[in-house]
C-alpha cells in the first residue's frame, strides 16, 4: 500500500476587525489587541447590543471596480480580498498551470452568504413598497456566491462549492477541502470561509438569543457574559505536499487532520460528548498522541455554557496531558465571524505554528472553576508548537476540527 | 415624456449599462451586434422599468426586441397603456 497523501498549507490570506492582511492580523493577536468596538454598521441607537468586530477603515470602492460591486455582496468581496492574498502568498500561477486549475478545488464556507442583500431586497420591498428587486440580488446573495466568484477569478474548475454548518462552516470547508487532496480528488485547493452579516436585522436577532455580551468578549474567563460577533474572511492554499517541495514552495505546515461529529442533542445547547468525539478523531487522523499537540485554538464563544462544556469536552479527551496544553480563544479579539471563524482561527492557528508564538485569550480577568486549563490569558507566549487543534462547536451540534503539525 | 425623451432615456440607459459608446447608437443598431452579457441584459430592463415605471412582459411575443428601435417602440407601447389605464 502506498503511503497516505500528505497535505501542506503554503498560503494563507484573512480580513478581519483586527486587519486587512495576515500580517496586520497577525500583529494584533500577538499583541493582544482587541478588534471589538462600537458597532456602526446599524444604528447605535436601535440596538441594545453595541459592540461588534466590525472590518474597520474599509472602503470597498478601492478593492473593486463599479460592475465588481453591482455583483459582489460584501461577504463576496473579503472571500475575494483574502482568496487573492492566499494565493499571492502560495506563489502558485494558476493562469500559466491551467492543468493545475483543473484539479484545484475552491470550497468557501459561510453561515449565511449575502445577508446585507437579501437584508436590503427585503426593506426595499417590504418596507419601502418599491415594485421591484434589484436584478442582481439573487447573484449576489447567494450562499455560493463568493466559491463561484474565486473560481471565476482565478480559472480553478475543480470541485468548487459552498459548506454552511453555523460557526464550524468554515472548518468543515479545510477538512472537506483536505480529505478531497488526501484522497486524489483534488490536486490542490483554495478553502475557508466569510462572513459579513452585520446590520440592524442581525444584531437584534441575536440579541433575541440572549447569548451577546454587552462589554466584550472575554473567553474562559471569570464574569463572561457572552460572544461578540465579528467578520470577514479566511482562506487557506493547501495543496499535496510532495508538490509543495517539489515547486520549492514556502510551506507553513502541514494539513494533518480533521474530525467531525454531530451532538443530535440541542439546537443550541452545545454537549461535551460530541465535541469530545471530533477531537479523538481530529487526533486519529493526524496520528497524534493528546501528549504530541502543544496547543488548542478553541471555539471559545465567550458564553458560560460553551466554554466550560469545552473545557470539559478538552479534559475527557487529553486527560492528564491537558495540564500542559495552551487553550486559548482568538475570539477574544476578532469576534466571533460566526461562518468565517474558523478560517480566521485556521489563519491564526497556522502562523502560530509558523513562528512559534501563542496568540493570548485577550479580555480576561480571571479564573472560572469550570475552565481551570491554559488558557494564555492576555500575554502572547513563546512557544515551540509541534502540532495544534482548532476546534468549531456550531449551534445545531455540528462539530469539527482540524489539525495541523510542522514540518 | 414625448417620444423624443423617452428615446434619449433608452439610449442613455443602454449606453451605460452594456458599456457603450453612446454616439454609436442609432435607432437602426441590432441589439444582437451590441453583444450585450446577460447580466448587462438584466440590468438594461431593470433600468427601463425603473425609468419609465412600467413593466416589460417576459414572454409578450409581441414584445420583439432586435433593433433599439423595437426598444423604443416598445417603451413608447408600455407607456401608453398605462397612461390609459391611469387615465
Amino acid at each position: 500500500m502506498s503511503e497516505p497523501v500528505r497535505v501542506a498549507v503554503t498560503g494563507i490570506g484573512s480580513i478581519s476587525s483586527l486587519g486587512h492582511d495576515v500580517g496586520e492580523i497577525w500583529a494584533a493577536l500577538q499583541a493582544g489587541k482587541s478588534g471589538i468596538a462600537p458597532i456602526t454598521q446599524a444604528p447605535i441607537n436601535e440596538v441594545n447590543i453595541k459592540i461588534a468586530a466590525e472590518v474597520k477603515n474599509y472602503d470597498e470602492t478601492k478593492r473593486f471596480d463599479d460592475r465588481e460591486l453591482l455583483v459582489y455582496d460584501r461577504y463576496t468581496q473579503f472571500a475575494l480580498i483574502a482568496a487573492k492574498e492566499a494565493m499571492t502568498d502560495s506563489g502558485v500561477d494558476f493562469k500559466k498551470d491551467a492543468a493545475l486549475g483543473l484539479e484545484t478545488a475552491v470550497i468557501i464556507a459561510s453561515g449565511v452568504g449575502g445577508w446585507g442583500t437579501i437584508d436590503q431586497a427585503f426593506y426595499s420591498l417590504h418596507k419601502l413598497g418599491r415594485a421591484r428587486a434589484h436584478p442582481l440580488t439573487i447573484p449576489r446573495m447567494m450562499i455560493s456566491a463568493a466559491a463561484s466568484q474565486i473560481s471565476m477569478k482565478y480559472g480553478l474548475k475543480g470541485p468548487a462549492f459552498c459548506i454552511s454548518s453555523a460557526c464550524s462552516s468554515s472548518n468543515h470547508a479545510i477538512g472537506e477541502a483536505y480529505w478531497m487532496i488526501r484522497t486524489g480528488r483534488a490536486k490542490a485547493a483554495l478553502a475557508g470561509g466569510s462572513e459579513a452579516e452585520i446590520s440592524l436585522t442581525s444584531q437584534r436577532s441575536w440579541e433575541s438569543l440572549r447569548v451577546m455580551a454587552s462589554d466584550t468578549c472575554r473567553p474562559f474567563s471569570k464574569d463572561r457574559k457572552g460572544m461578540v460577533i465579528g467578520e470577514g474572511a479566511g482562506i487557506l492554499v493547501l495543496e499535496r505536499l510532495d508538490d509543495a517541495k517539489k515547486r520549492g514552495a514556502k510551506i507553513y505546515c502541514e494539513m494533518a487532520g480533521y474530525g467531525l461529529s454531530a451532538d443530535a442533542g440541542d439546537i443550541v445547547m452545545p454537549d461535551a460528548d460530541g465535541a469530545a468525539r471530533a477531537l479523538r478523531q481530529a487526533l486519529q487522523s493526524a496520528e497524534l498522541a493528546p501528549d504530541g499537540v502543544d496547543y488548542i485554538n478553541a471555539h471559545g464563544t465567550g458564553t458560560q455554557l460553551n466554554d466550560a462544556t469545552e473545557v470539559k469536552a478538552i479534559k475527557s479527551v487529553f486527560g492528564g496531558a491537558a495540564k500542559r496544553l495552551m487553550v486559548s480563544s482568538t475570539k477574544s479579539m476578532h469576534g466571533h465571524a460566526l461562518g468565517a471563524a474558523s478560517a480566521l482561527e485556521a489563519v491564526a492557528t497556522v502562523k502560530a505554528i509558523q513562528d512559534g508564538v501563542v496568540p493570548p485569550t485577550a479580555n480576561y480577568l480571571g479564573p472560572d472553576p469550570d475552565c481551570d486549563l491554559d488558557h494564555v490569558p492576555n500575554t502572547a507566549r513563546k512557544a515551540k508548537i509541534r502540532a495544534a487543534l482548532s476546534n468549531s462547536l456550531a449551534f445545531g451540534g455540528l462539530n469539527a476540527v482540524v489539525a495541523f503539525r510542522a514540518v | 415624456m414625448t417620444e423624443e425623451e423617452i428615446r434619449e432615456k433608452i439610449f442613455d440607459i443602454i449606453a451605460k449599462e452594456a458599456r457603450i459608446d453612446r454616439g454609436t447608437l442609432t435607432l437602426e443598431t441590432k441589439l444582437e451586434d451590441l453583444k450585450i452579457e446577460s447580466l448587462d441584459m438584466v440590468q438594461i430592463l431593470f433600468g427601463i422599468e425603473d425609468a419609465f415605471d412600467v413593466y416589460v412582459p417576459q414572454d409578450d411575443q409581441s414584445f420583439k426586441l432586435s433593433t433599439m428601435k423595437d426598444v423604443v417602440d416598445g417603451v413608447k407601447r408600455l407607456v401608453a397603456a398605462k397612461q390609459q389605464q391611469t387615465a
